[in-house]
């Protein structure tokens, strides 16, 4: 029996080869010879393109396509990365931190300039330092893009402005009891401070520096106000928001002017918030919780239900709100959002990065607690597509 | 940062983590004492006694006093980041090839059983990699944390400051002494 199996098997795998051999190789079956290459990113970028950074030790931003969901690329990086995007798109920044044995070694902070186009390093900007803090506002660009700002910690507070037109540091600025970087136009910048001011630092085309400081409009010691707030540096606008969600606008400017802050519950018909850990109300939260649609005037804030002290918490809502009218647009529920993913399934999803696209038909681009991304209409908060993917510390998107 | 100082003079040259695990921001004041750039601001002595009678924040309500592997472990109040304990250190120790930051931030934390305050001081294990522990082992405490212009309560800040490298890798927590 076995000696007939094995003659059959043989006769059939012969005919097999046989039929193979005789099959005629046709070109259009994708057997042509193939050319290899490296692709390239379009330019002008796609309107709706997002780029994210990993949660904390994560090293790699990643560039996004919402549209089609599709990764276009990746960016390495060192530690504790800053990203910005010239205002035409054509090169991406970095600020980033390497010590020379991975781990240990001599330190070295610099301002990696990528061409946006292809990726490529086009050169390294050594400087002095940079703060090695999880936040958004270390490091912005002016307006033209012909200056940049990296914020430093040693642990005094500075501020190194970078000549981007000659791709050299241009000097270190000390910021005592300030941080963060708001960029004012060509001419500076703004930094909230310690003492509930806003200081202003003025950079002549000579280099020369000159900072002032506002009088406090909000104590830090009741109601601070987050540092991921947002500016329209164009139109030289700031709208800061503290803890308890209170939204302050600032005409950013040489001689600044802050108006009266708005409740964002308030604008919701709830009462304003106050700063009670037993007050539970709806509050905002997350690490990159607000964004602004520059053309509409729209403020869209992640929400929780929370004490006071949550303002890490994630959010189940996304408020859209005039910042003209002081209102309430929409509420954008989110719990009842599928997520892939087995962990999804059992546990609830909180968001804690958001941000908005500036085009006609704007986007918004969604980080949630399992590290995926989605991106929805932020006219009707319907979801278009999840994208699973390793990063829950940051997105950013152009134009802002 | 010279050896014949004291351990409180040490504590006064750096700058208070912001992480005060789970509890009010008055009675996160009296949990720290607060140092920016070498100007002292003794927080902790003037508070202690209004800490210890006020009441209990939601840390100190289900903390416990067996496992200090997790985020409710007593001495934890004022933590912040992945605990060293759960990565080849502890508690009071920082784990094998690493450097103790020579910077801490102090706190005072109540015993869950004897209701008692204690100083307890912080510092982070620098020089590898952050720690890939459990999920449960990074705590991360949000009251009184505040963005970077109040630094010293900043719980995003990685507080390596003086260490050879300043790559953080975990954070430990060590009783000093009584509170009072």
């Amino acid at each position: 029996m076995m000696g007939g199996r094995v003659a059959k098997a043989l006769w059939a795998s012969g005919l097999l080869l046989t039929t193979l051999c005789a099959a005629p190789i046709r070109a259009d079956e994708g057997t042509e010879p193939e050319t290899y290459g490296i692709a390239t990113l379009p330019l002008p970028a796609p309107p709706h393109r997002f780029i994210t950074m990993g949660g904390f030790g994560s090293s790699t931003f990643t560039i996004f396509d919402g549209d089609s969901g599709k990764m276009e690329g990746n960016i390495s990086a060192g530690y504790i990365p800053n990203f910005a995007s010239s205002p035409d798109g054509s090169k991406f920044y970095v600020s980033e931190t390497y010590w020379t044995h991975g781990t240990r070694g001599p330190r070295q902070d610099i301002v990696t300039v990528y061409d946006a186009k292809t990726l490529a390093v086009e050169k390294e900007i050594p400087i002095p330092s940079r703060a090695l803090v999880n936040q958004l506002h270390n490091f912005g660009l002016s307006l033209s893009g012909h200056r940049g700002y990296v914020y430093a910690m040693q642990p005094a507070s500075s501020v190194v402005w970078l000549d981007l037109k000659t791709e050299t540091a241009g000097g270190t600025i000390d910021l005592p009891g300030c941080s963060m970087i708001y960029p004012i136009g060509d001419e500076g910048f703004a930094s909230l401070c310690g003492d509930g001011s806003l200081a202003t630092s003025l950079i002549s085309d000579k280099g020369q520096v000159t900072t002032t400081k506002t009088k406090p409009f909000f104590d830090a010691n009741k109601d601070p106000i987050f540092d991921d707030s947002v500016t329209d540096t164009a139109a030289g606008k700031a709208f800061f928001v503290s803890f308890t969600g209170l939204v302050y606008e600032a005409k950013l400017a040489a001689t600044p002017t802050i108006e009266k802050p708005w409740s964002i519950q308030q604008a919701a018909g709830l009462p304003v918030a106050g700063t009670g850990v037993k007050e539970l109300t709806w509050r905002p939260g997350g690490h990159q919780m607000i964004t602004y649609h520059k053309a509409s005037g729209k403020l869209f804030v992640i929400m929780h239900m929370g004490n006071y002290w949550t303002q890490d918490a994630g959010g189940s809502e996304i408020w859209v709100l005039d910042t003209k009218k002081h209102s309430l647009i929409s509420r954008f529920p989110l719990w009842a959002v599928p997520t892939s993913g087995s962990a999804a399934k059992t546990k609830p999803v909180y968001f804690r990065n958001i941000q908005v696209s500036q085009d006609e038909h704007p986007v918004i681009f969604l980080l949630n607690s399992e590290g995926n991304d989605m991106v929805l209409d932020a006219t009707t908060g319907k979801v278009i597509r999840k994208i699973e993917a390793a990063s829950g510390g940051a997105v950013y998107v152009s134009g802002m | 940062m010279s050896n014949s100082k004291t351990f409180f003079d040490k504590t006064s040259e750096r700058w208070v983590r912001g992480l005060a695990g789970f509890t009010s921001r008055r009675s996160f004041l009296a949990r720290f004492g607060v140092v920016v750039a070498g100007s002292t601001l003794p927080l902790l002595p003037v508070a202690r006694a209004k800490a210890a009678t006020a009441p209990e924040s939601d840390f100190e309500r289900y903390s416990q006093a067996t496992d200090d592997t997790k985020c409710d472990y007593w001495k934890y109040c004022a933590s912040s980041g992945v605990l060293c304990s759960c990565c080849g250190g502890g508690h009071n120790t920082c784990p094998p090839g690493t450097e103790a930051s020579p910077i801490s931030w102090i706190g005072t934390c109540m015993h869950p059983d004897t209701k008692k305050p204690y100083i307890i001081a912080y510092r982070d294990c620098c020089g590898k990699s952050v720690c890939q522990a459990d999920r449960d082992c990074s705590c991360d405490g949000e009251d009184g944390a505040m963005p970077s212009y109040r630094p010293q309560l900043d719980n995003h800040v990685i507080w390596c400051f003086g260490s050879s490298s300043q790559v953080y890798h975990c954070s430990t927590g060590a009783l000093v002494g009584p509170a009072n």
